[in-house]
């Protein structure tokens, strides 16, 4: 079946799409505010300033970050375009090169797929440790992003809205389904696949097992302190849990290594 | 029956598709891929993502945008051009190298572009990133251009 090429606005093209595509997609048919093609992603590229990048990457309230992935995901633009870029603007600086070591990263999880195949779905080695709450399949709340967590319903409904979440969120978000709910991990991983605008099966399945310990060393948990620390706390002000002494998160990683793993926090780290 | 089409995909969807640019005025395919995207049910916003990419990639070109079984749309494609050569960009993902697969088998040539690299590896990766990266990183950091040309800020 021949698609429509001449429409020109994004509200035409939208409508005609969700009609050509009936049956393909899951959802609402609303495009996401941000644009497909490699005039906007020139104009991203553009407009992303790396200065003190090393510093506020992992804050999603500040976010220097550069919103590149989806075009760089769809080969819209390709990792040697934007590292070029980059340094030649901005030169060799710690923000520069802690930016080309994230751009490394996708690198990377290409490698591994490239090597790997499909068996990047599976687990690649077995679990570090894995967490004591029983096994359950993805709960309601999480797809309807209301759990009550303000941090992680926020990072949901930006998922679901837009395509795009930080990945800082994203690895709460990985954790708390994992270790917290005790959902398996491809079926967070397959949640963020549908949703993302930048999915890719590499750097969508190995990071999940990057957290899930079943490709890192160790489990990554976060808590409370980690999610005031890089949301400038705007979360937890806004958090009816944070307030009445139920935060999952609110405890030390000590605490939290014992309660969701049943070992020590150096056992969790490998550090014993 | 000696033409040249070049098939888009998603993992190189960009008018500076390396195929697209080794053969400026060939035809040029996209298909959103229909048994796929009806397993995945990926949402919507993915997929009006790739249908503004794919837009763009083929504008001012006998381009097409199509839904179907990918490796039958490119065979047809191929046919309405008279075209016995496809033109690709690698990708490592399984199902690409299967889609090669049975076009080859169809009798079609398939030349495969590569997209400029990042780094140089060959071979089995490390299992850990810290190991990938002390052996990549002096490479990683050396430019190999002054990057793509961006639009003055008077555009938008």
């Amino acid at each position: 079946m021949q698609l429509r090429t001449d429409l020109q606005t994004r509200e035409e093209q939208a409508a005609y799409l969700a009609e050509a595509l009936a049956g393909l997609f899951e959802g609402a048919a609303q495009p996401s505010p941000i644009r497909g093609g490699r005039r906007a992603a020139l104009r991203r590229l553009r407009a992303f300033n790396v200065q003190h990048y090393a510093r506020t990457r992992n804050d999603v309230v500040q976010r220097g970050v550069s919103l590149l992935s989806p075009y760089i995901r769809h080969g819209v633009l390709t990792l040697a375009e934007v590292r070029d870029s980059i340094l030649s603007r901005f030169g060799h600086t710690p923000d520069t090169e802690k930016f080309v070591n994230e751009l490394a990263w996708r690198a990377f999880w290409q490698l591994v797929y490239a090597h790997l195949g499909d068996r990047i779905h599976q687990d690649i080695e077995p679990a570090k440790y894995r967490t004591r709450v029983p096994r359950r399949l993805l709960p309601p709340e999480v797809m309807s992003a209301t759990t009550g967590l303000v941090c992680i319903d926020e990072s949901l409904r930006e998922l679901y809205t837009t395509g795009y979440m930080h990945n800082h969120a994203r690895m709460w978000v990985a954790a708390y389904l994992q270790h917290w709910l005790g959902v398996d991990w491809r079926e967070g991983a397959d949640l963020f696949y549908r949703h993302l605008l930048d999915g890719d099966p590499a750097s969508n399945s190995l990071s999940w097992q990057w957290v899930g310990s079943t490709f890192s060393h160790k489990p990554y948990i976060f808590n409370r302190q980690n999610v005031e620390r890089f949301s400038a706390g705007t979360y937890c002000a806004r958090c009816p849990l944070a307030h009445n002494g139920s935060c999952p998160f609110d405890d030390s990683y000590e605490n939290l290594a014992w309660r969701l793993f049943g070992v020590s926090l150096a056992e969790l780290e490998g550090r014993r | 029956m000696n033409g040249v089409i070049v098939w888009l995909h998603g993992d190189s969807l960009s008018p500076t598709d390396p195929a697209l640019l080794a053969n400026p005025g060939a035809p040029a395919i996209f298909i959103f891929d229909e048994p796929f995207l009806a397993a995945a049910q990926l949402s919507f916003k993915r997929l009006f993502f790739l249908y503004e990419c794919a837009l763009e990639a083929i504008a001012g070109r006998n381009g097409s945008i199509r839904r179907g079984v990918v490796v039958d749309e490119v065979r047809a494609f191929a046919a309405e051009h008279q075209a016995s050569t496809v033109h690709v960009t690698d990708s490592v993902a399984p199902r690409f190298q299967q889609y090669v697969a049975e076009l080859q088998t169809t009798g079609l040539q398939v030349v495969i572009h590569h997209p400029p690299t990042f780094v140089s590896w060959r071979g089995e990766p490390p299992r850990r990133f810290s190991a990938f990266w002390r052996r990549v990183a002096e490479e990683a950091l050396r430019p190999g251009s002054t990057g793509p040309e961006l639009p003055s800020e008077e555009v938008e």
